[in-house]
C-alpha cells in the first residue's frame, strides 16, 4: 500500500478550504466538487512547480481560480446562446430557513453567483476564505486597489440582495 | 460622510493603527456608518456561517480519491513519463514484453489488419476514426465512459490539434482532429488475454504512452478544459 507523501498529505489537509472556495465560485455544489477535483489533480500533475517553503494553500487556491475562470468562460459563452439556467429567486427572508446554516448555504451560492466573476473571486477569497487584501493580490495578480475596490463593490451588492439588517 | 474604501478596510482589520483610528472617530459620529458597519459585519457573519458548513462536513468520497486514486482509474502520465526514461526493455513487466512481441503496433503509414467492422477508416491515404470510434471521440468524456470506447486524456498536440487517446475492447490508440475529422496516429491492439480487461488503468499501452510522450505539448486539460473543448467542437 503506498502511503501518502507529505505533499499530498497537505493536499489532504487543504480539501475542506478548497472545497469552501469552490462552492464560494461555483453556481452548484456538483460543479463545486468537479473543481475541487479538477484542482487536485492539476495541482498533483504540476507538483514539480510547487516550491517546498512556500504557502501551498495560496499555490493550490490559484490553481482553483484559474482553472474556475477558464471554465466561466466558456459557460458565459454558453449562456449567451442558452440563456441563464434559472431565474434567480429573490433571496427573501425566511427568518427559519437562515437559522439553518446548510439550507441558507444555497442562498448564499445563489447570491454569490450573482455577482460578476471578479467581485465573486474577490469576496470568496477575502470575506469567507479570510485571506488578507495583499495575499488576494498575489493570488490574483491584481493590484491591492483593485482588490479593494471590487471587493467594496461586491460586498455592496450582496448586502443589497440579501437585506441583511 | 460615506463608505468608502478605508471604511471597510477598516471593517476587515486592513488599516494600521492611525488609519483604523481615524475610520473609528468617523464611525462614532456617523449613526448611518455605524448601522452599515453592523449590517456588513451580519452580513459576514452570514457568509461564514453558511460556507463554513462546507468545511465542516466530510469531505465526499470522490474528492478524496482525487488526491489518491483507486489504483487504475486515473493514468499518472507523469509516472509514465519517469519511468520510461529510466527504464529498458528487461526491467518492464513480464506482460508488456509479451505485449511487444504480439502487439500490433500501427503507426500511420503502415498495414492495419481487416476487420469487419473496425474502428478505423481509410481517406486519402491516412486513416481517420470510423463512425463508432469517431462518435465517441466527438462525444464522450472521460468521466462518462459510456460503450465499448473508452475516453483516456485529451491534450493538445505541438501544431496545437486536439488529441485524445482511447481504448476500445481490442485495441488503445490516439486519434488527434485533422480538417474536422479525428485522423489516428496510432493503433495498438491490446495484449492477448487483456482484451476483456481494458480500462485505461494502470497500464496504459507502453507503445501508446511513448506516442502520446512525443506528442503532447503541454499538459493533458482536466476534466473542465475536456468540457468545454467539446464545447468548441474540438477546434
Amino acid at each position: 500500500m503506498d502511503r501518502l507523501s507529505p505533499f499530498e498529505d497537505e493536499l489532504v489537509a487543504l480539501l475542506p478550504r478548497l472545497r469552501r472556495f469552490a462552492h464560494g465560485l461555483s453556481r452548484t455544489a456538483a460543479d463545486a466538487d468537479d473543481l475541487t477535483q479538477a484542482t487536485i489533480e492539476r495541482a498533483l500533475r504540476s507538483k514539480a512547480q510547487w516550491q517546498p517553503g512556500t504557502r501551498l494553500d495560496s499555490w493550490t487556491y490559484r490553481i482553483m481560480r484559474n482553472l474556475w475562470i477558464d471554465t466561466a468562460r466558456s459557460r458565459s459563452r454558453k449562456e449567451k446562446v442558452e440563456g441563464p439556467p434559472e431565474e434567480a429567486e429573490l433571496l427573501g427572508e425566511d427568518p427559519r430557513e437562515s437559522m439553518d446554516a446548510s439550507v441558507d448555504l444555497a442562498r448564499m451560492m445563489k447570491a454569490m453567483s450573482r455577482l460578476p466573476d471578479e467581485q465573486r473571486e474577490v469576496v470568496a477569497l477575502i470575506l469567507i476564505e479570510g485571506f488578507a487584501y495583499r495575499e488576494a493580490s498575489e493570488m490574483l495578480d491584481l493590484p491591492i486597489g483593485t482588490v479593494s475596490s471590487r471587493l467594496v463593490r461586491g460586498r455592496m451588492a450582496l448586502l443589497a440582495m440579501m437585506g441583511e439588517r | 460622510m460615506e463608505a468608502d474604501e478605508k471604511f471597510f478596510a477598516w471593517l476587515d482589520g486592513e488599516l494600521n493603527a492611525a488609519e483604523a483610528a481615524e475610520v473609528e472617530r468617523r464611525v462614532g459620529a456617523s449613526p448611518e456608518l455605524a448601522r452599515l458597519a453592523a449590517e456588513h459585519c451580519a452580513m459576514q457573519e452570514r457568509l461564514k456561517r453558511a460556507f463554513g458548513t462546507v468545511a465542516d462536513a466530510p469531505v465526499p468520497e470522490q474528492v478524496r480519491a482525487a488526491v489518491r486514486p483507486p489504483s487504475g482509474q486515473v493514468i499518472n502520465l507523469d509516472s509514465v513519463r519517469s519511468t520510461r526514461g529510466r527504464r529498458e526493455w528487461g526491467s518492464l513487466p513480464r506482460w508488456s514484453a509479451i505485449a511487444a512481441t504480439l502487439a500490433v503496433g500501427i503507426l500511420v503509414g503502415t498495414l492495419i489488419p481487416e476487420r469487419a467492422s473496425g474502428p478505423v477508416a481509410v481517406r486519402g491515404g491516412a486513416l481517420y476514426a470510423a463512425a463508432p470510434l469517431n462518435r465517441a471521440l466527438d462525444t464522450q468524456l472521460a468521466s462518462a465512459p459510456s460503450g465499448d470506447v473508452r475516453i483516456g486524456l485529451t491534450f493538445r498536440n505541438q501544431a496545437g490539434a486536439i488529441c485524445r487517446t482511447f481504448t476500445e475492447p481490442a485495441a488503445s490508440g490516439l486519434a488527434c482532429r485533422n480538417d474536422g475529422r479525428w485522423k489516428l496516429e496510432g493503433l495498438f491492439a491490446a495484449p492477448e488475454g487483456q482484451s476483456s480487461d481494458y480500462r485505461m488503468a494502470g497500464g496504459m499501452d507502453p507503445h501508446l504512452a511513448a506516442l502520446v510522450d512525443s506528442t503532447m505539448a503541454a499538459e493533458p486539460f482536466d476534466a473542465a478544459q475536456e468540457k468545454a473543448a467539446k464545447t468548441n467542437g474540438w477546434r
